[in-house]
């Protein structure tokens, strides 16, 4: 798929590069009790504290249970956390907002709406005027590679497609930070790939800052500038890896890499490991 | 030992019956009509009908052919809805036949087939039979064409005939859907019986009523509401909980039952 | 293959139709009912047809047809806007339940004599018991359908930037729209029967009315003309439905 450079710069607002590493998410000793049954409690989250700087792309990894989507749910403001808090800019995060752009694996497109309608939903929501909000609606679903659908319907799309979709309806209100649960987690092998390649395309060009959540060791470390280890019951953050691989990624160029392919099989190890180490349960 | 949230739930519809009541009472004081009794005394003229011979012989004989017209319509509809839902051929049959009987109101024919088997048993008993068929085979048509098509080949693979497999797995696997019609099901005989009985005005519950109302006795109006309507409420209470011991394997079921003319 | 495969169902669907007019016009044809009890079916469609001219048929079909668009309109308000309610709030939910719980198998045809004392003979009576018998179902599958909607859905539009009362309108309602129209379908019949029904107990018009005059006189013919047309109104109503409901359900699958 073919990206619009001239056109990207139009959706994504330039990140002002003076202070570089400058901490836009902060998450202070965040846990999260989820009550299971009358008396039971489940420690999904303990403890974790972590900074995520501004136009960074970070990958939170773990296996399924380990509280990763949560983390980003409370980032996202829909789910408030048990003890400690979320900061966005230095400012409390108490609920959703649109600087906090979720992409979310089950898609969650509106289905009483097209294709262009989902896309327009946000920009007419910030109160943009429809005539300019779709202009900008049908530019940014040609930037993701599905001109000519604009009047389609979610069901009659490919979930690669439906993802495009979603992932421009999130875009269309300039989000400052990307939130993305598993986004390729429901996708066929080769349409995930394709989707990994074009969201590094755009994400290269405007270095928006991106949380994103998966259990795809390989996925984690092709995409991000930093990678954070959970473990599970109870959900702690294990371990922070900086990925030192260089920028503009090729997957053809990356996959032939000694040291992208370490950074997997140390990733795999450790994770092997701390199963061994586990507790029983 | 019972939480009290458990106890607040349970406690709730006996509370709910309370309250409408209660909003009875004051709404017939404020209007203070002849035409409408406080809650009180219509509560209190209840004993008078049930202690009454004739009144208890007729509402008796009533729940009577309630209960024969819904078993008999069970047993035909039932099977008439699994094959249905298995054979696409048995439902491009019926369905638009059954189409055209669905808005037809079935307690309206009363007079004429009154007309042609007189005013016994057998008429009001049919009558409700055919109220208490179509939510049933809809039902049944619905569960068994559910069915995992996949579980009647894990059942064709262990030698199943095909009647083996309607009976040893789509009437298990369509049970739930199938007493959610039997519960509609049992809720409409309770109401065509009514109404046929209002509309023949010849023994029965919904005779009383009307009587009552013709001869200007507002309290025996009201009893009888509260007694036509405590038995819908505990026919369907009592049938969800043998609805709730036989398909306890399923999906706790959202529905409360969707009840009609 | 497909158009052949459909013919082949329209052909199987109206052999049944067929056979009951061919059974009944044989019942008559070969003495086994008395024409009196059974008119032959070709006397009752003609009959119908030539009703169906007159000023004074029309007019029943008019007063059933006010009666159940009123009461079926306002169990639409009520239910879908009480069912949204209940599930969007707590305390509503609280409130609701138990009462829904205790009148939804309460027969509501019981009721009609009390209405009767209260509201009077007129439409006011009839169109009450049609509202109090559509309630329900259309009640009940809203708050079905607003309950399960996706939570995924509803963070989208908050993180848009959707204020919460919003979200009511703007997405809990368009989403929970196919179980909304489900219980329309449910409750559209149920009009039809119950306002029948009503007109059968005690009217001056309307069908139910037309047919109890025509037991009244043992008039077989004109019984059944009531109940044909009550039949095609129901039917004519849920294709209407059918129509409204893939124009506003286009985007959904499987509707």
């Amino acid at each position: 798929m073919k990206v619009v450079p001239s056109r990207l710069s139009e959706w994504v607002r330039p990140v002002t590069l003076q202070q570089p590493a400058c901490a836009i998410i902060e998450i202070e000793r965040v846990s999260q009790v989820f009550q299971t049954s009358a008396r039971k409690d489940h420690l999904a989250l303990s403890d974790i504290s972590l900074t995520i700087d501004e136009g960074a792309f970070v990958s939170i990894l773990g296996p399924s249970g380990c509280g990763k989507s949560t983390l980003l749910y409370i980032v996202g403001g829909f789910v408030n956390p048990s003890s400690g808090a979320a900061k966005m800019k230095g400012q409390a995060i108490t609920g959703p907002g649109p600087d906090r752009g979720p992409v979310f694996q089950e898609f969650a497109l509106f289905p009483w709406k097209t294709v262009l309608g989902n896309v327009m939903y946000g920009p007419r929501q910030q109160g943009v005027r429809t005539n300019e909000a779709e202009a900008q609606s049908r530019a940014l679903i040609e930037m993701v590679g599905l001109k000519g659908y604009e009047n389609f319907y979610p069901k009659e799309l490919s979930g690669g497609m439906k993802q495009r979709v979603a992932l421009a309806r999130t875009l269309a209100y300039h989000p400052e930070v990307l939130l993305m649960d598993e986004p390729f987690g429901a996708l066929d092998a080769h349409t995930r790939t394709r989707l990994q390649n074009d969201l590094l395309n755009i994400w290269e060009r405007d270095r928006k800052t991106v949380l994103f959540v998966t259990h795809s060791v390989d996925e984690a470390v092709f995409l991000s500038d930093k990678v954070v280890m959970m473990s599970k019951s109870p959900g702690r953050i294990r371990q922070v890896i900086d990925i030192d691989l260089p920028r503009p990624r090729r997957r053809n160029e990356l996959l032939l890499d000694p040291r992208y392919q370490k950074y997997v099989v140390d990733i795999e190890r450790m994770f092997d490991e701390s199963d061994e180490a586990g507790s029983p349960s | 030992m019972i939480s009290s949230t458990t106890m607040a739930k349970r406690a709730a519809p006996a509370l709910a019956c309370i309250g409408l009541l209660a909003v009875w009472q004051v709404a017939s004081l404020v209007l203070k009509s002849d035409s409408f009794p406080t809650a009180i005394e219509a509560i209190r003229a209840i004993p008078d009908i049930l202690g009454d011979r004739e009144s208890l012989i007729n509402i008796l004989a009533s729940l009577r052919r309630m209960a024969i017209g819904f078993s008999i319509a069970v047993l035909v509809s039932m099977p008439l809805g699994l094959l249905m839902g298995r054979s696409r051929a048995v439902a491009a049959f019926f369905n638009p036949l059954l189409m055209v009987i669905y808005p037809v109101p079935k307690a309206a024919l009363m007079p004429i087939i009154m007309l042609w088997l007189g005013v016994g048993d057998i008429t009001k008993t049919l009558v409700i039979f055919l109220g208490v068929s179509l939510p049933v085979i809809y039902h049944s048509f619905e569960g068994a064409k559910a069915v995992e098509e996949k579980m009647l080949w894990s059942g064709a693979a262990m030698g199943l005939s095909p009647l083996q497999r309607l009976v040893r797995i789509v009437l298990p696997a369509a049970l739930p859907e199938i007493l959610t019609g039997c519960r509609t099901g049992l809720v409409l005989a309770l109401i065509t019986m009514i109404t046929s009985e209002m509309i023949a005005r010849q023994s029965g519950a919904g005779n009383i009523l009307f009587n009552a109302l013709d001869m200007g006795q507002y309290d025996t109006v009201y009893a009888m509401i509260i007694i036509v309507g405590a038995m819908g409420i505990c026919l369907d209470a009592v049938f969800e909980r043998v609805r709730a011991r036989l398909v306890r394997w399923s999906e706790p079921q959202f529905d409360l039952p969707l009840s009609f003319s | 293959m497909m158009s052949r495969f459909l013919s082949t169902n329209i052909l199987l669907g109206v052999a049944p139709i067929v056979l009951v007019i061919a059974l009944w016009q044989g019942l008559v044809s070969f003495g086994v009912a008395p024409a009196v009890l059974l008119p032959p079916p070709g006397l009752v469609f003609g009959r119908l047809v030539q009703q169906l001219e007159t000023w004074t048929f029309q007019q029943e079909i008019a007063a059933t047809v006010v009666r159940l668009f009123a009461g079926f309109a306002i169990a639409v308000v009520l239910g879908v806007s009480i069912g949204i309610a209940a599930a969007a709030s707590p305390a509503m939910n609280a409130l609701v339940r138990p009462i829904v719980r205790v009148l939804a198998p309460l027969p509501k045809v019981a009721l009609y004599p009390a209405l009767l004392l209260l509201l009077g003979f007129g439409h006011g009576s009839k169109i009450t018991l049609v509202t109090a018998d559509a309630l329900f179902p259309i009640l009940l599958s809203t708050y079905y359908g607003a309950s399960t909607v996706e939570q995924k859905l509803i963070w989208s539009a908050m993180a848009a930037g959707t204020p919460r009362y919003e979200i009511l309108f703007k997405v809990v309602l368009p989403a929970a729209m196919p179980a909304i129209l489900t219980g329309c379908r449910i409750g559209l019949v149920i009009s039809c029967i119950v306002v029948f029904l009503a007109e059968m107990i005690t009217s001056t018009d309307g069908l139910g009315h037309a047919l109890v005059t025509a037991a009244r006189t043992f008039q077989a013919v004109d019984m059944f003309v009531p109940l044909i047309t009550i039949s095609l109104l129901g039917l004519i109503l849920n294709a209407l439905l059918g129509a409204v409901r893939s124009y506003l359900l286009r985007g959904f699958p499987e509707a």
